[in-house]
């Protein structure tokens, strides 16, 4: 039986990571080029909304997935343009997209505060491979999206670390001024990747919103998940494969309760187990910059400073 | 278009020397203008009717006696909850917690002047009370202080994650136990225990206006002083403008860390206190998770983080979130309160857009220029790395 418990909990920290592992996933590229992108949550929360009245208007989760992306990247595109065009402090600028994500989404949102969704995204169990124990439970028995997911990592792993756009990108947030001598557009590359990330948070959000979450709760439909997915940046040292990890991981975190409860634990407060994610992402925060100087190795030299070609 | 990309190109953002004074209240001005003009827009396509609301918003907040004075009441935690980040973020250290010190300052409060309130005289509960407040909302930024200062660790995140652990324990003491916090006497709704009479501000006349407003104005002309006059000021702005240069001049950037972080949360924690005690009351985790410390941020950063200039740019914000509620019961238009919310983010993009016209001024290029611009990049290459560290630390603000 305890057995089954394990089992059951970590098929549900794979389905609760994938949002996050969208969003870290997002973040960690445009962090790559140089461009801190703390506005995660508020886009996630815009994805959701959109997601949320897409679908149910086309009664079709895959057109809202589509369109809760669609969203989060021209919602980003704000961020990119004070970030880089008008050389705006990127700390303020992502906080300016919390707030206004968190307006827009509760603005849109309230008609429908406390509505589930009918069309919601049904499970798609891989044939044959859902069917091996233990592993087939775990990590094949769930929706496209959390495969699609291990494809962006993949990609994104391949992509930033093994092709000549992926080394142009990290020179990018290396030395942007290296990069433009090498005829690189840094303003072009930064652009980019602050807009994917902007995609790939919005799908986050609206993985939450098609899959996760019973009803629309306004800001408590993410909660701040977007928050703890750029500390899984910090976390997973700004490589793809690692998020993931971490995601699942922090996924575990965030279904203690449910863990809790399967293993007949009583009496713990709602509350204390609601704070634990949050807990426990600020413990590793600080276990992670008293243990090892590996966190700064792995940031992008420029990360946060704007580039002036003229001002250097 | 391409006419118009060539064009553009031959723009050249060129550095200020010196910040034109008029352009620093000209600026937020205008952004507050435009974030108005986009929420039109925004309103207008969701079916509302954006000179309806805003003429509501203008008699709900600002042209009436009650208006205005409730917009004070709102304004008083906007103008601490704005010094919080005003003094944090001048400096560069990014407290984006003030929303869980406040929440952990109104439950210290509280605390204490349920605890002491009605054994101390009315001044001494007072004191006692708001006192808590500032304690609670130090306590509450105490680990990321500490973290930054020792370990290094980024603020921003552990800071902002507290803010969900704070509401956690808010909701836990009122909602989820039989805490002292909790009114015995409500058992199908719950809610905060009252405060005794002793611990309650007092109040202007009949209106809602409490003694925070006194305070709140206070503390920002006092930390004006502080930080423009005094020597601990001048080496933290030492330390904002190049921790490189105050590490040069001996100061220690451990202790402008921790001594900044922890007033932050002072301030934060006092504008909690002023809720419960001014206010509410009582513990109302409900009626105190309405943003106010997301909301100082952007009153910090209108005012460019000069705690003189949080207290008007406080007043005008209040309006707008104490308009929010009203705005919802318009007949026929039941407009969403996040309006209020929408309305601020979009006041702090197009402010922070704004700051480029701040701090640079825009040059159309001569056409016979483009060689001489050339040779300048490839002087500023070969030039003198020294300076390099102040100048980036200058562009990152």
């Amino acid at each position: 039986v305890s057995d089954s418990v394990v089992i059951l909990t970590l098929a549900a920290a794979v389905g609760a990571g994938t949002p996050l592992a969208l969003a870290a996933l997002g973040a960690l590229l445009s962090e790559r080029s140089g461009v801190l992108n703390l506005g995660i949550e508020g886009i996630m929360l815009v994805g959701a909304v959109t997601a949320f009245l897409a679908a149910d208007a086309s009664g079709r989760p895959l057109v809202g997935l589509a369109a809760g992306a669609l969203a989060g990247g021209a919602f980003t595109v704000l961020h990119a343009f004070l970030c880089i065009t008008m050389r705006a402090n990127q700390i303020v600028s992502g906080l300016a997209l919390v707030i206004l994500g968190t307006g827009v989404a509760t603005f849109l949102g309230q008609p429908v505060e406390g509505q589930p969704l009918s069309a919601r995204l049904s499970g798609t169990p891989i044939p044959g491979l859902s069917e091996v124990p233990v592993l087939g439970r775990i990590l094949f028995s769930h929706d496209v999206v959390v495969y699609g997911t291990w494809v962006l990592v993949a990609l994104t792993a391949f992509y930033l670390l093994r092709t000549r756009t992926g080394l142009a990108v990290r020179a990018v947030g290396e030395s942007p001024a290296t990069a433009d001598v090498m005829g690189i557009r840094v303003a072009a590359v930064r652009y980019a990747h602050v807009i994917a990330s902007g995609l790939l948070a919005g799908a986050g959000g609206a993985y939450v919103i098609l899959a996760r979450v019973p009803a629309w709760a306004q800001a408590g439909t993410t909660n701040g998940i977007g928050w703890i997915a750029i500390a899984l940046v910090v976390f997973a040292s700004w490589r793809p494969w690692r998020a993931l990890a971490g995601a699942y991981l922090f996924g575990a975190a965030l279904r203690a309760n449910f863990a809790l409860q399967a293993a007949g634990v009583r009496g713990i407060p709602a509350e204390l187990l609601a704070m634990l994610p949050y807990l426990l992402t600020i413990l590793v925060l600080l276990v992670l910059s008293a243990s090892d100087v590996r966190q700064r190795l792995g940031a992008p030299a420029a990360l946060g400073v704007p580039y002036v070609r003229d001002e250097r | 278009v391409s006419g118009l990309g060539a064009r553009l190109r031959q723009v050249r953002i060129e550095r200020r020397d010196r910040v034109h004074p008029a352009l620093v209240v000209v600026v937020p001005l205008v952004s507050v203008l435009a974030a108005l003009l986009f929420a039109a827009a925004f309103l207008a396509l969701t079916g509302h009717d954006p000179l309806r609301v805003y003429r509501e918003m203008l008699r709900v907040s600002f042209t009436t006696g009650y208006g205005i004075a409730d917009t004070l009441v709102s304004a008083t935690p906007l103008v601490l909850t704005g010094l919080a980040a005003a003094v944090a973020f001048r400096f560069r250290l990014y407290n984006i917690g003030g929303e869980g010190q406040l929440y952990v300052g109104a439950i210290a409060a509280a605390g204490a002047a349920i605890a002491v309130g009605e054994a101390l005289p009315g001044p001494l509960a007072v004191l006692v009370t708001v006192l808590a407040g500032a304690l609670g909302g130090m306590a509450w930024i105490a680990v990321p202080a500490i973290a930054r200062a020792w370990l290094g660790t980024s603020e921003i995140i552990t800071s902002l994650l507290l803010n969900y652990v704070a509401l956690f324990v808010m909701r836990y003491l009122v909602f989820g136990s039989r805490s002292p916090w909790r009114d015995p006497a409500s058992t199908t709704f719950p809610q905060g225990r009252r405060i005794p009479d002793a611990a309650e501000l007092a109040r202007l006349g009949t209106t809602r206006i409490h003694l925070g407003l006194l305070v709140a104005v206070v503390v920002a002309l006092a930390l004006y002083v502080v930080i423009t006059r005094t020597r601990w000021g001048f080496t933290w702005r030492v330390y904002g403008d190049s921790p490189a240069a105050a590490r040069y001049a001996g100061i220690s950037a451990r202790r402008v860390v921790l001594v900044v972080l922890l007033l932050s949360g002072a301030l934060a924690g006092l504008a909690g206190a002023g809720e419960v005690a001014g206010r509410a009351a009582r513990l109302d985790p409900q009626g105190l998770a309405l943003g106010l410390g997301y909301t100082g941020i952007i009153v910090a950063a209108l005012a460019r983080y000069n705690p003189l200039a949080v207290l008007p740019v406080a007043a005008l914000l209040g309006g707008v979130l104490n308009a929010g509620p009203a705005l919802q019961s318009l007949p026929g238009a039941r407009v969403p309160v996040a309006i209020s919310t929408m309305l601020t983010g979009a006041i702090l993009l197009f402010a922070l857009a704004g700051e480029l016209f701040v701090r640079y001024r825009l040059r159309l290029r001569d056409p016979d220029d483009a060689a001489s611009a050339a040779e300048e990049v490839l002087a500023a290459d070969h030039g003198p790395t020294a300076g390099v560290g102040a100048t980036s630390a200058e562009v990152e603000r």
